[in-house]
């Protein structure tokens, strides 16, 4: 496959001190949908930046669609679309205003932008209401609009900074089928950031996982849950008489048990190979020790395990969406 | 060059829409002028009685003052939308598309004296209406427009710059506001060099202010004066290539 965007040890610190991005080396291929998945402040955006040439890396290399982000920033803006974490659209504009000036800032024909602003209204269902001012717009169409902003020059590889932060659950999904629409119609290769799982896990061929400027996995969301090595089994046992390390060490050797660790209230979290078969046996194995078993539950590996297998911490969309609007005061506040 | 002059006008179109859609600023930038010259007209009439005050009437020599002051206070608050801009994204936008950054900053200053310019047209009706005397004839109007649209660059200029740097509204008003009221003080747009104390005057003829006015001044109230029109527009036009090189540079130093 061929690789689009290359970047070796790119880096970004801000004020010689905060170091929002940290040597970062990853490749995204030709055609792909590819994810950057973390928590706020993780340095999405800022990675994001550096490649569409907003802001200069402090180290390191970045190539876009074949030219040198540093050195060729005028080359690589030609061939990438970018649509901002912030809904940039003009609101004392209508719809069709904004999509006709962004062709404008692109050097586009007059004749080609008459036809693509058609095209890309009809695209994002936005047709109806192109002539009116997108102050009267709502949140979904604001985004919708920014996004077929991104796409007036027909771009390489388009970027998507956090493309449904705040949109409720319909308008997210129709933001992901008019992005697998374009990968699939066009063939464009899509950059996208979110700290949404369910967005990384049913869109992305690709994800990487970035932590404190730090990509710490990459890879097909399927390979990232395999990186577990089993399903999930927790087992919450009844209060009783018995030594935490020493059980654990006896259910690490159970038939089909890969690790365990203990958590709060008699309660274990094990990893186990095929866990509908090996099930039956461990708790079988845990009533002849004299155990009883209050609750359990399987499940495989989701993107928020993965998560957490890799960085120790926790990222729950629940938790994402309570901070969106203090991060976007807070975003705006710093901007800059 | 093509590619700057188009990237330039969409730039100024944009803001120029703005301005178009708002109607309370058309309104206001409408009203501000007329108040100011009624006020002057009436209120300081017996300034021009003063001995030495080289205007019959205190209007005559306002009315140029006022367009300046117009200009002024149009002019460097014209790197607020920059950072309104930049707080809506819509900055990072254009930085990402290949639109030149000098275009960003010499669309914003075009459309600000395109304002400016209107301005000053109309208060140079009104003032004519209102019975100031303008020596220079009607195609001395150009002059006056040209001056007037140079000036309102410099500041609109100086404004981008500061507008490249801070990030805040706060931090610009305060810092516009520190300087605007100086600015005006330290120029003859309120009173002639020749009646400043002697410090006052020479720091007048470091002002921009001075070197717009004073040709204005001369074209109300005595006619043509070649050599004070040429030496102003010189003099601004200098200033505000400054001012757009220094902008755009503080832009570039920023992002890219
Ligand atoms: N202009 C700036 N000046 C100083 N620090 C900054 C600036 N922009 C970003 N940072 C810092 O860099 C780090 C990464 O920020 P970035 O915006 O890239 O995060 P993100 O992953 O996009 O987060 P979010 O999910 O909140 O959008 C953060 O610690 C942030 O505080
Ligand atoms: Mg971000």
């Amino acid at each position: 496959m061929e690789p689009i965007i290359v970047t070796e040890h790119l880096s970004k610190s801000y004020r010689g001190h905060i170091l929002a991005v940290n040597r970062v080396s990853f490749e995204v291929y030709k055609g792909e949908i590819f994810g950057f998945l973390g928590p706020n402040g993780a340095g999405k955006s800022t990675t994001i930046h550096m490649l569409t040439t907003i802001i200069r890396p402090t180290g390191g290399k970045a190539r876009v669609c074949g030219f040198e982000a540093i050195r060729e920033p005028h080359l690589v803006r030609k061939n990438v679309g970018f649509v901002s974490q912030d809904i940039a659209v003009d609101e004392a504009l209508t719809g069709r205003e904004n999509l006709a000036l962004q062709g404008r800032f692109y050097h586009l024909r007059t004749d080609v932008i008459l036809h693509r602003v058609q095209e890309l209204l009809a695209l994002v269902d936005l047709t109806d209401r192109a002539d009116h001012l997108v102050s009267t717009y709502s949140g979904g169409m604001r985004k919708r609009l920014d996004i077929a902003e991104g796409l007036i020059h027909r771009p390489s590889v388009l970027f998507l900074d956090e493309p449904t932060l705040g949109l409720d659950i319909q308008t997210r999904h129709r933001i992901w089928e008019y992005v697998k629409k374009l990968r699939e119609e066009q063939g464009i290769t899509i950059f996208l950031t979110t700290h949404y799982m369910d967005e990384a896990d049913s869109l992305c061929d690709r994800i990487a996982i970035i932590d404190h400027g730090q990509i710490v996995a990459l890879g097909p969301p399927g390979n990232l849950k395999e990186c577990i090595g089993g399903d999930l089994l927790s087992i919450k046992l009844v209060p009783g008489r018995w030594d935490e390390n020493a059980l654990q060490r006896d259910i690490a050797s159970l038939p089909g048990v890969e690790k365990v660790s203990p958590g709060p209230d008699g309660s274990f979290s094990l990893i186990v190979q095929k866990g509908e078969s090996a099930a039956p046996g461990i708790l079988a194995a845990l009533g002849e020790m004299g155990l009883e078993i209050q609750s359990i539950s399987l499940k495989r590996p989701s993107l928020d395990d993965v998560f957490l297998y890799f960085t120790g911490r926790e990222l729950r969309d629940e938790g994402a969406d309570n901070f969106h609007r203090t991060n976007i005061a807070l975003r705006r506040a710093r901007s800059q | 060059m093509k590619v700057f002059i188009a990237d330039t006008w969409w730039v100024c179109w944009r803001e120029l829409k703005h301005l178009q859609r708002q109607k309370i600023r058309i309104m206001l930038s409408l009203a501000q002028p007329i108040v100011w010259l009624a006020l002057m007209g009436n209120l300081y009439q017996r300034i021009a009685t003063i001995p030495g005050f080289p205007a019959p009437t205190y209007l005559d020599y306002m009315a140029p003052g006022i367009v300046i002051m117009v200009t002024l206070f149009g002019g460097v608050f014209g790197g607020m939308s920059v950072v309104w801009d930049r707080r809506l994204g819509f900055l990072q936008k254009m930085l990402a598309s290949p639109v030149s950054r000098s275009s960003i900053v010499a669309g914003k200053m075009l459309s600000i004296a395109v304002q400016n310019g209107l301005q000053a047209l109309l208060i140079f009706g009104l003032a004519l209406a209102m019975g100031a005397n303008f020596s220079a004839g009607p195609v001395g109007v150009f002059p006056l427009i040209l001056l007037v649209t140079l000036l309102s660059m410099v500041f609109a200029g100086l404004s981008l710059a500061l507008g490249a740097v801070l990030t805040s509204h706060e931090a610009m008003i305060a810092v516009t506001n520190f300087f605007t009221m100086p600015l005006m003080f330290t120029s003859s747009a309120m009173m002639p060099l020749e009646m400043m104390p002697h410090w006052l005057s020479r720091l007048a003829r470091w002002n921009p202010l001075t070197y717009a006015i004073d040709p204005m001044r001369e074209l109300f109230l005595h006619g043509w004066n070649a050599i004070s029109i040429v030496q102003g527009v010189v003099v601004l036009t200098l200033a505000a290539a400054v001012a757009a090189v220094l902008a755009t540079n503080l832009f570039k130093g920023h992002f890219t």
